[in-house]
């Protein structure tokens, strides 16, 4: 995976997002996908094992994105009713290694949510660790792993905000 | 003497002293009192509006309820082993817990005697001494002064030396099964006491494992523009379920109807809890002395729950009816700051308010010790999905809470009417659910699917009242 491809796909996810374009976003993922969002053990340190520690999401299966999706469209969550809007900054585009039909990336990122019903505005920001693998002629993620860093929610996250 | 010295300082004092008064002139014990409108001989039960935005309200609460009784700290299991230590919070006082090296826990003002910085600045650790990073002040971890720097350099006054130096104790702490409880003022009931009835709710939580409980490592804090009281309510609610969280009902129908192996099973797959037709008695509420409380349901021992895997022995070492009791959603309120939610997952929260219009939530998955890894797997699953501000449920209650927030500043009607439900259908004393487990509370409500008991809050106000009028605890 050239640098130029892995920073497409990673601005083109950001772009669908933001353009609350659901099935251009769901359509980048790969069916057996991991969607990992860790939790924080203390003031320094990430939990690493999804299984015996909590995160924030942690989703295996594409089926689990397309339920969120449901619930954003649903309107049936006054949480997402309507939506903040967003816009993502996705900077440090690195591909780490190459092992045939996948990569490694890993780049930083920054959210910007207005939420007007609220009177609201907040950043998110963090680290993205990436796996990536070759179908036919596109890179489907594989497993996007969000190291959120500041981690006291206000009121409400989702995964359109990271 | 020195103010004589010093006209100017007490000019200040005078002010001081001055700008104090007036803000106790303008909210005074009847003002307080006169927010909760508690007639049970008439039916009525009202809240005014102002309970939840007025800042002198939340001044006198920390003052009255936070920093003047029992309140919540953590388990014993978050400080296992010697020298171990955890921080939290007591009102707007930093308080540090620690096991000293004998095993015992205390809990300390986590601020140095010397220029009162905090001294333990992580959330959990170990340390033999702590060392204030100011002037290096040092004590141990039974909160013994060991050290002052350069003291004999120092030509401090004989009083000096007469003084105390060692850490200020939390005036009461006490240890009940784990669940670790401090008070800022000794004149507060014994533990046994103020939990009264409602310990043995912390117990089916407790003897789930012959080991005790624990928190699954990893914590999430969040925090919502709302008054802390709208958490406790919440937890409480059985109204708002199937209003607020459809997406999350809907999303649970669609897995049951097409199950595979990437979503995580529901608790509630199998359950009438929040179907709106269900028919019979699916569970209601219990009511204690002191503000405590339980919303709960029938939950049938389903192999859904991680628990599953333990239901026999769980009958064996406790019985069936206990054992039975360990399965049903439990929604528990211990006043003022923990609750205990035992539906979709099994979570602990510590209510931290911050402001009348603000507060944190510090919150983990709490679960039995030794449970299997395929338990503890689903559990935190089944956690993540409902609980979690990155979840499906937990953000549609908290924006409520802001939404409330914002309706309260209204003094046009500043009276609620989220009191009312079930005024017909409460009792005094318990009922054959509470009977089962010898367990007697002060009042209780059974309930159908739609019955949703509000008086169960009645508990909640009527010990803030009593404590918010200066009554002796």
């Amino acid at each position: 995976m050239t640098p130029a491809e892995a920073e497409q796909l990673l601005y083109r996810e950001a772009l669908a997002l933001d353009r609350r374009d659901w099935d251009g976003w769901l359509a980048l993922y790969a069916e057996d996908c991991v969607f990992w969002m860790p939790a924080w053990r203390d003031e320094t340190t990430p939990t690493q094992d999804p299984d015996s520690e909590l995160s924030l999401i942690y989703y295996h299966g594409r089926r689990n994105l397309e339920e969120r999706v449901w619930r954003i469209r649903s309107g049936q969550s006054v949480a997402s009713t309507p939506l903040p809007r967003t816009v993502h900054a996705v900077t440090n585009v690195l591909v780490e290694r190459t092992e045939g039909d996948r990569a490694f990336l890993s780049a930083s990122f920054t959210v910007h949510r207005h939420d007007r019903r609220a009177e609201k505005d907040h950043v998110f920001f963090g680290r993205y660790e990436v796996e990536t693998v070759r179908q036919g002629e596109n890179w489907r993620i594989a497993m996007k792993k969000i190291l959120l860093l500041n981690d006291v929610i206000p009121t409400v996250i989702d995964i359109y905000a990271i | 003497m020195e103010a004589a010295k010093c006209p100017n300082l007490a000019l200040q004092t005078a002010q001081f002293v001055l700008s104090e008064y007036r803000v106790e002139s303008q909210m005074t014990i009847d003002d307080l009192s006169a927010l909760v409108d508690d007639r049970p001989d008439e039916g009525i039960f009202r809240i005014h509006r102002a309970i939840f935005d007025d800042e002198q309200v939340f001044e006198a609460e920390m003052r009255a309820i936070f920093e003047g009784g029992w309140v919540f700290l953590g388990l014993s299991s978050q400080a296992p082993a010697p020298h171990d230590f955890f921080t939290t919070d007591v009102g707007r006082v930093p308080v540090i817990v620690t096991r000293d090296g004998d095993g015992q826990l205390a809990a300390f003002i986590n601020s140095c005697p010397h220029k009162g910085s905090r001294l333990a600045q992580t959330m959990t650790g170990n340390a033999r001494l702590f060392v204030c990073p100011y002037h290096s002040w040092s004590f141990d971890s039974a909160g013994r002064n060991r050290n002052i720097k350069w003291k004999k350099a120092g030509c401090y006054s004989a009083a000096f030396d007469r003084d105390g130096h060692d850490l200020a104790r939390l005036p009461a702490f006490a240890d009940y099964r784990g669940f670790l409880f401090g008070s800022l003022t000794a004149e507060v009931p014994d533990i046994a006491e103020y939990l009264g009835e409602a310990a043995k709710l912390l117990d089916l939580v407790a003897d789930q494992s012959a080991d005790g409980m624990e928190l699954v490592p990893g914590g999430v804090s969040f925090t919502f523009d709302a008054n802390w009281k709208l958490q406790l309510e919440n937890c409480s609610d059985a109204y708002h379920f199937t209003s607020a969280h459809p997406s999350y009902i809907r999303i649970l129908e669609r897995r049951k109807e097409a199950p595979d192996t990437a979503t995580t099973r529901s608790v509630w797959e199998n359950n009438a809890n929040w179907a709106e037709d269900a028919q019979g008695v699916q569970g209601g509420s219990f009511s204690f002395p002191h503000g405590h409380v339980l919303n709960w349901g029938v939950m049938g021992v389903s192999d859904a729950l991680p628990l599953f895997e333990s239901a026999d022995d769980l009958a064996r070492r406790h019985g069936e009816a206990r054992r039975d009791w360990m399965f049903n959603m439990r929604n528990l309120t211990i006043f003022p700051n923990l609750q205990i939610a035992e539906n979709a997952s099994s979570q602990l929260r510590v209510i931290r308010p911050l402001s009348a219009g603000r507060t944190e939530m510090r919150t983990w998955c709490i679960a039995p010790k030794g449970e299997s890894a395929a338990a503890r797997r689903q559990r935190i699953r089944q956690y993540e999905d409902f609980f979690n501000p990155s979840g499906m449920a937990t953000p549609d209650d908290t924006v409520s809470y802001e939404n409330c927030q914002r309706g309260f500043a209204s003094r046009v009607d500043p009276w609620l009417q989220g009191y009312g439900r079930g005024m017909g259908a409460s009792s005094p004393a318990g009922n054959v659910f509470s009977d089962s487990i010898a367990m007697q509370p002060e009042r209780s409500v059974t309930a159908d699917a739609q019955l949703c008991d509000e008086t169960l809050y009645h508990s909640y106000y009527r010990e803030w009242r009593r404590r918010m009028t200066g009554a002796a605890q």
